[in-house]
């Protein structure tokens, strides 16, 4: 175990998060903070004010060359050519079967494209990408020069107008980036984030980054701003409906299963895998994606069991947490589609006793987004 | 302040006569992260020493906890099912899980001191 850990890739705020007593884990290669000074503390302070995350993990991919705005779209289900200058969209790539690969957050940053994906995905999708080049297409992973914070919560645009002394960083829409200085370093700031409030990602290259982190230490101080880790984000994602890959999404899944249909535009374009998930529209999906809350106590872990309140087996949980936002216990799950019955009413197995649950739509909190 | 005994897999238990005040300690807590769910055993069952009689669950991970003595449970800190919290909050006071009326008291014998639990823990840390 201790051996993983040093071998394993640090961000380069891995000193400064050691220094404010971060509890330490190994997410997909890389030594990241669990926790700081606690996982609910942490997932409620990021509703009610705001918190700083280290992302830096994420894998970044750009995207240039003449031809490299039809090659993305080709390769990808949503429609980037709709993207306007500094815009940023959700996406997916998915496979001649139609099965998802990876989501994606792509921006258009003058004509290149940043594209920024999950960690455990970062090697096979950089492979797809070069599998799938072109002549006029260039590909630069940058994940390793690329510092990224996320800062979350609705205290959050405050604290950045203050850092950066600019008042119109509060009318960047939503989904939309632009270049600001953040203690004297060029960052690149997008009005995003994997929590369902509102907030900023904040880029820069890695050698200035420390300078970054201090500014909002500083800065933060005044709007009570804490730490926070992968605990916290977990929950918050959860809270929001937002799938995780490896959890909710993998390569066993299309994105209509998993209620991402909306990110698809199958009717405006072509890309790789469309005709599969052209036939999956006409066949119809056997399992769905849905949400359920605990009517009592008890954790409902990936991989535990859905049945119906008879004890047949309808599903499997991919995503449960304590929500200390709600004050109960919710999930995601696949069950079979259509839904045998009209109840909402199922049950998780947790350690061979059955819990009662509902099924329940997404998000489970309200989006506090700047749409 | 009454002599506290450990287990090896960090419960304490606190003699009250012939009953035991069972809890896990500081160090647990502290492992275990943010606890937000808790199974306690029945009122009037029995526990052995050193089989598991409790579930714990923290946002990281499930948990066991093992009875540190034998007895037969004469309380269990209900309130503390809707406020697991307690536990981490205050591991030796609020936290406590269950009593018991111990079988045995020679069994102690198979626990830790307070000295010798400091020093399992500085050697695991």
């Amino acid at each position: 175990m201790r051996t993983a850990i040093f071998s394993a890739k640090k961000t380069p705020f891995y000193e400064k998060y050691r220094t404010n007593g971060a509890k330490v884990i190994d997410f997909s290669g890389w030594v990241l903070p669990l926790e700081f000074s606690g996982t609910l503390k942490e997932a409620k302070a990021t509703r009610r004010n705001c918190t700083l995350f280290d992302v830096s993990h994420m894998g970044v991919i750009r995207i240039s060359g003449k031809k490299c705005r039809e090659y993305l779209e080709q390769l990808t289900t949503n429609t980037v050519f709709n993207l306007s200058n500094y815009q940023l969209q959700y996406n997916l790539l998915v496979n001649e079967k139609g099965m998802i690969l990876d989501d994606l957050i792509v921006y258009n940053l003058d004509n290149e494209f940043l594209c920024i994906v999950n960690a455990s995905n970062k090697d096979k999708v950089l492979d797809w990408f070069d599998v799938h080049k072109s002549k006029e297409v260039d590909l630069f992973d940058e994940t390793e020069i690329t510092a990224i914070l996320s800062l979350q919560g609705p205290q959050a645009v405050q604290l950045l107008m203050q850092m950066c002394k600019d008042t119109t960083i509060f009318d960047l829409f939503y989904m939309h980036a632009r270049g600001v200085e953040v203690a004297g370093v060029p960052c690149l700031i997008s009005r995003n984030g994997y929590t369902g409030e509102d907030g900023f990602e904040i880029y820069c290259e890695i050698s200035l980054a420390s300078r970054v982190w201090d500014c909002f230490i500083d800065s933060g101080k005044r709007f009570s701003l804490i730490l926070a880790g992968l605990g916290a984000r977990d929950i918050l994602r959860v809270e929001a409906g937002y799938p995780l890959y490896g959890n909710d999404i993998d390569e066993t899944i299309n994105p209509l299963e998993a209620g991402l249909q909306w990110a698809v535009k199958y009717k405006d374009k072509d890309f790789l895998g469309k005709s599969s998930i052209v036939d999956i529209l006409k066949n119809g999906i056997q399992r769905k994606r849905i949400g359920f809350i605990l009517d009592g106590r008890g954790v409902p872990r990936k991989g535990y069991s859905v049945r119906s309140e008879d004890g047949e087996l309808i599903g499997k949980v991919t995503s449960g947490v304590y929500s200390p936002n709600l004050d109960k216990f919710i999930g995601m799950a696949y069950v079979s589609y259509p839904f045998k019955e009209r109840t909402t009413a199922v049950t998780i197995e947790i350690r061979n006793s059955l819990y009662p649950a509902r099924i329940s739509s997404f998000p489970f909190v309200p989006i506090n987004v700047k749409k | 302040m009454e002599r506290l005994y450990y287990s090896k897999t960090h419960e304490w238990a606190r003699r009250e006569d012939d009953n035991a005040v069972v809890g896990i300690s500081d160090y647990a807590q502290q492992q275990l992260g943010d606890i937000v769910y808790i199974e306690l055993p029945e009122l009037g069952g029995r526990v052995t020493q050193f089989t598991q009689c409790v579930t714990i669950e923290s946002t990281k991970s499930a948990a066991e906890s093992y009875a540190p003595l034998s007895g037969e449970v004469v309380a269990v800190n209900k309130e503390l099912t809707n406020n697991p919290q307690w536990i981490n909050e205050s591991p030796y006071e609020k936290g406590w899980m269950y009593k018991l009326k111990i079988d045995d008291s020679s069994q102690e014998k198979n626990l830790l001191t307070e000295e010798e639990y400091n020093e399992l823990v500085a050697q695991e840390s």
